[in-house]
């Protein structure tokens, strides 16, 4: 069978479905996106044991979401539904250590709100124009060594390893700053941060030891970067951070170096996601490949498409601040939500036939960005313009690229990442 | 004539309004939005309405 094949939800018994067990994220897509349709359909606020976690006290559960109506509702109501108890672990960990790993992810407003505008400007669509020439040389000179590489041997490569990992490493990394020497760090920090604890990439005897040493190894390097940035100012993003001031206070060392790893993290692991697993999507729907191709005004409508389809992050998670009820749906002050945004992009209330890759999709409100409100992606901007930018390239540089075999999984909830995806070039244009 | 309100408490500068009208939505250096016509013209309208629906914060109003 197919991984592609559809599974009918039919055949999966609503009380036996665990979304807190690791196994179920390393079944198949299709299997997933049926245990989803079934809660979706039957049981859209379904709720869930927690996780067990070494060391730690099980907490009391979560709901969750998975209609696109209801994840917006909750998204777009940040005082009732917050994210200052921790937005990217389901367990409550303590605050400094969540803030630390998920900065302003896991702020509200009015903090989050300043400590966002330090860096909203270099994300918003009038500066990315000016790196739009930098980001296209990245593209091609990665590009062009997967070709030499592939070639140079017998064909083969590896989409993740070759392609999808050094076009979001190098984007994000020049715009920090980091040195080339220090960015294998940040790529093997951030895969270990982002890990969900998959044993390939984390000690699974011990992933909060791990988490935390990737952790340290991030903050060393930002130091080090921020007591030259405070010597020699450049125009990079580290500058920005070491030289700003929210509430006429300047940020601590602490809340720097998390912002930087989210800055690192954030820009890496997503825009990978969705151009590994776009890639994948569009050899397993090859007429949709031959139309993008074929047509470059596609760009728009084709990268919004990916971004649905794949949804490269998962989930976010609110906590509620007061007692109250959403679309029907009553919750107690302190309840835990889920935000599954592979779901509500999957929901057949907001997308004619939602499972099928259709990359002229309009309308297209997709929450693969997140939903409503302030939390909405910093990157999305940028995202969009690798996106673009990245497909249409690999089109004219890459036009052979051949999918062989089947990908690597990413065990985790939270990122729908691939470890490998094993491709070749055929050398016919 | 329809007059642009921007809900500061909500901004976030996500810039997509500046995505989508240009002209008339600037993100400053300090992440802070700045309005450049708060009573857009004619031919600026439906890039303003656009910005106001497609706003992630919802702090965008078209006042008539």
């Amino acid at each position: 069978m197919s991984v592609n094949t559809p599974v009918d939800p039919a055949q999966f018994d609503i009380e036996a479905i665990d979304l807190s067990d690791r196994d179920f994220w390393a079944e198949p897509p299709a299997v997933r996106h049926a245990v989803f349709d079934k809660l979706r359909a039957e049981r859209p606020f379904a709720f869930f044991d927690e996780p067990t976690m070494e060391g730690m006290e099980p907490g009391p559960g979560y709901w969750a979401v998975t209609r696109l109506a209801d994840l917006d509702a909750i998204s777009s109501q940040p005082a009732v539904f917050c994210s200052g108890q921790g937005a990217v672990s389901i367990q409550d960990i303590p605050a400094d250590l969540s803030e630390f790993y998920g900065s302003m992810i896991s702020m509200d407003d009015p903090r989050h709100a300043r400590i966002r505008r330090i860096v909203a400007k270099t994300f918003t669509p009038r500066m990315l124009e000016q790196v739009i020439d930098s980001v296209v040389g990245i593209v091609d000179d990665v590009l062009a060594e997967a070709r030499a590489k592939a070639e140079a041997g017998d064909g083969s490569l590896d989409v993740v390893a070759d392609i999808a990992a050094p076009i979001p490493l190098r984007i994000i990394c020049d715009m920090m700053g980091v040195p080339e020497q220090d960015r294998l760090l940040v790529l093997n920090a951030s895969n270990t941060i982002l890990s969900g604890g998959d044993p390939e990439l984390t000690d699974e005897a011990d992933p909060l030891t791990a988490l935390l040493e990737a952790g340290m190894a991030m903050a060393e390097l930002m130091g080090r970067l921020a007591a030259e940035r405070i010597e020699n100012p450049t125009d990079d993003l580290t500058t920005a951070l070491v030289n700003s001031e929210v509430e006429g206070e300047k940020l601590t060392h602490q809340e720097i170096a998390s912002f930087f790893i989210l800055l690192l993290v954030a820009g890496n692991e997503t825009t990978r996601t969705a151009i590994a697993q776009g890639l994948l999507a569009l050899s397993e729907n090859p007429e949709q490949r031959a139309a993008w191709m074929a047509d470059p005004s596609m760009d728009k409508s084709a990268v919004e498409e990916i971004v649905r389809y794949v949804s490269p992050v998962t989930w976010m998670r609110r906590t509620a601040t007061q007692d109250g009820e959403v679309n029907g749906h009553s919750f107690k002050e302190g309840d835990k939500f889920l935000l599954f945004y592979n779901a509500a992009n999957r929901d057949p209330e907001a997308f004619e036939n939602p499972h099928a890759l259709d990359l002229g999709r309009s309308p297209n409100n997709h929450v693969g960005f997140g939903g409503h409100g302030p939390h909405f992606c910093l990157g999305a901007h940028l995202a969009r313009r690798e996106l673009a930018v990245t497909f249409r390239r690999l089109f004219e540089i890459c036009p052979d690229l051949e999918i062989t075999g089947e990908p690597a999984r990413l065990r985790s909830s939270f990122v729908n990442g691939l470890k490998r995806l094993p491709a070749r070039l055929t050398g016919q244009r | 004539m329809s007059r642009v309100q921007v809900d500061r408490e909500r901004c976030v500068g996500s810039g997509v309004c500046e995505s989508l009208a240009p002209e008339v939505f600037e993100i400053d250096d300090d992440g802070v939005l700045q309005v450049h016509r708060e009573e857009p013209a004619a031919d600026e309208l439906d890039g303003v309405q656009d910005a106001v629906q497609s706003c992630p914060a919802r702090a965008l109003a078209l006042a008539e």
